[in-house]
């Protein structure tokens, strides 16, 4: 499957670069206000705890129109003495090209696990290029596990807002931590560190037509890894901070790329998690420290309102997917004030279960069916959020604890549906 | 005497002639009629096992073609449904094979009308199953947006397009099956039209006060400076 064409420069530099240890993977679209930061820090990462191994710096560009590629290539650490680096320091090769295929950021990162197979990699690196809290450390952890730990796969652990991270939080970490048993905490942080030896297994899967692709790359190297039995492990990076993202993003549009590659996945590796019960807790690398993080503000109000309005609206469809019974429920929620709002945890892991049955016997076309979800889950993560209001981080994970065993003690619902 | 009975007899040698002439066409009718019937209840049996080996009866469901039969109090199962319809069709086709059989030229210009009409008939089909799902398709995706933006009215306004669209695949059927095309042109252009002068004047003029409020309360609440959402989902 791995048929990636390169410009005749890039094939050059990708031939002139030869066997390369570590290849840290950037993939972007018109992001020059951050990329050089990114860059920066992967430099110091690459130059402070990898010393003595070869390096390239693979920039997979989405056709950026602002500058993007020109700030990798004029990016370097100016003075690596300032970073308290005071060995010899080899210049650290950098790739930047446009990617072919769909746009996406799965064809990115396809362009970088075929560069890391052609440079016969041991250990990749993915970030994203918004990132504002990146640190040369985020390297040495992403990287390490792998390298001298045996590990094929590193997933982020970091420590968000209480209030973020809610997909994360209320859907695909309990199902994705319940359908497969290891309780990696972001399966879908977007940065990734990784064996070459799992970068060629993953150029070895035909999904690179398909929505993979353009989103759910996250979900799907993680699921990948897992089930494919690779050796897993997380490792902790502090806050992610990124650049705004687009406050017009819709959210229904979110649930349904996220969701979908979820389900997607199930449906693949049925054989793998239909008979796991239970999780078990993966390595975890990383000194975790509390981390002060940016208020957030959410307007509970406007969220119950969108949830209750729906009620009536999206009644038929909720019916079929949910049964009777659960959509009475959901009507009970609907009757209650604002103060008394609760979304209990058994509900809405049955609701997960019966979109995953209902997408597994195809009930509705997929986009409608993810994206009536979303008043659900705006209900369900305003429930959360005033819930947690006065909680403190540590309280609020133990929230999300009590999901993940709800979810986990419901398998039986979804495991004995599935047919 | 016996040229009394010649003229008795003549008209009805002529008759037997004439029978003998047409007894094989008859025979030949009597012989596709029972094949074609055969093999049309043949045919049936195959199609329906076929639709429920492909799961076509809770497709129908899921497309909300049960629903539909049902509100014409037809309970039989869909695929049953379709083979009925495959039988009669390949029924109505063998009856009228059986009947060019006769050679008969006022039965022939019949069914050869019959069967010039088909590919209309065909064509009608098509648009009316296709324009069927289509008019679902759309006023559910219309609803799920229109209610994830938290659109009060999104059940009315998906159920306006999918009569709007009903009524346009109504209006082409007809059209195709060359019913009254230009009553049917007429009575669509009147409907379609008398719709959109009944929203505007319905918004217009009665709606002065809602729409007045409307902008008001929109106006109120840009004012206000409600807390916008910092919450980040992934």
């Amino acid at each position: 499957m791995s048929n990636v064409t390169f410009r005749a420069e890039i094939h050059d530099q990708i031939e002139k670069a030869g066997n390369t240890d570590i290849i840290v993977g950037i993939p972007s679209f018109n992001n020059a206000r951050t990329i050089g930061h990114v860059v920066r820090a992967v430099q110091a990462g690459l130059a402070k705890y990898f010393p003595d191994h070869k390096a390239v710096i693979v920039n997979s560009d989405g056709g950026s129109s602002d500058g993007t590629m020109e700030v990798v290539h004029k990016t370097s650490v100016e003075d690596f003495n300032a970073i308290l680096l005071h060995h010899r320091v080899k210049p650290i090769s950098k790739l930047a090209f446009s990617y072919s295929g769909i746009p996406g950021k799965g064809s990115a990162f396809r362009s970088i696990f075929e560069i890391a197979q052609r440079l016969e990699a041991k250990a990749c690196v993915v970030v994203d290029s918004d990132l504002r809290s990146i640190t040369p450390e985020w390297i040495e952890l992403l990287v390490k596990p792998v390298l001298i730990g045996g590990f094929d796969y590193v997933a982020p652990l970091y420590h968000r807002h209480k209030f973020d991270g809610t997909i994360t939080n209320s859907i695909v970490y309990p199902l994705t931590r319940t359908l497969y048993g290891k309780r990696l905490r972001q399966p879908i942080g977007g940065d990734f560190g990784f064996s070459g030896k799992l970068a060629r297994f993953y150029l070895t899967k035909d999904v690179w037509e398909s929505d993979v692709a353009r989103f759910g790359i996250d979900i799907w190297m993680t699921t990948t890894a897992i089930a494919n039995g690779f050796k897993v492990a997380q490792s902790f990076l502090g806050a992610k901070i990124h650049d705004a993202k687009d406050p017009g993003a819709d959210l229904s549009n979110m649930l349904y790329q996220v969701v979908s590659a979820t389900f997607d996945l199930m449906e693949n590796y049925a054989d793998v998690w239909v008979p796991i019960r239970g999780s078990e807790p993966v390595t975890t690398f990383g000194f975790e420290y509390t981390v002060g993080l940016e208020h957030v503000s959410v307007n509970t109000a406007r969220m119950l309102k969108l949830f209750r309005e729906s009620l009536n609206n999206l009644r038929e469809i909720w019916l079929d997917i949910l049964g009777a019974g659960d959509l009475r429920e959901v009507e009970r929620l609907g009757t209650l004030s604002d103060a008394e709002f609760d979304f209990p945890l058994s509900l809405w892991t049955r609701i997960i279960y019966d979109y995953a049955l209902a997408f597994h016997q195809k009930k509705l076309p997929t986009e409608h069916l993810i994206k009536s979800l979303t008043p659900l889950y705006v209900g369900k993560t305003a429930s959360f959020i005033l819930a947690a209001e006065h909680m403190e981080a540590v309280e609020a994970e133990a929230e999300i604890e009590k999901l993940c065993l709800e979810f986990e003690s419901s398998k039986d619902y979804l495991a004995t549906r599935w047919k | 005497m016996t040229e009394f009975l010649n003229l008795m007899l003549e008209p009805l040698q002529e008759v037997f002639l004439k029978f003998k002439v047409f007894l094989p066409n008859l025979l030949a009718m009597l012989v596709i009629l029972l094949v074609g019937i055969l093999l049309a209840k043949i045919l049936r049996i195959i199609l329906v096992k076929l639709l429920i080996a492909v799961k076509f009866d809770s497709w129908s469901d899921r497309m909300g073609f049960t629903a539909l039969i049902r509100k014409g109090d037809v309970w039989t199962k869909p695929s049953a449904i379709l083979g009925a319809i495959m039988f009669w069709l390949l029924a109505i086709v063998t009856l009228m094979v059986g009947l060019s059989a006769l050679k008969v030229a006022a039965i022939d210009q019949v069914v050869g009308h019959f069967f010039g009409y088909m590919p209309r008939v065909f064509s009608a089909s098509i648009i009316l199953v296709v324009g069927y799902i289509l008019a679902g398709f759309v006023s559910r995706a219309v609803l799920i947006t229109a209610a994830n933006s938290g659109f009060h009215y999104a059940k009315l306004l998906a159920e306006t397009v999918r009569v709007l669209l009903a009524v346009m695949t109504l209006a082409m059927v007809m059209e195709q099956l060359k019913i009254a095309p230009n009553i049917v042109i007429a009575a669509f252009s009147i409907i379609f039209g008398g719709i959109v002068v009944a929203l505007s004047i319905a918004f217009g003029v009665g709606g002065i006060g809602v729409a007045k409020r409307m902008i008001e309360r929109e106006a109120t609440e840009k004012t206000a400076e409600e807390p916008k959402d910092e919450i980040e989902h992934i």
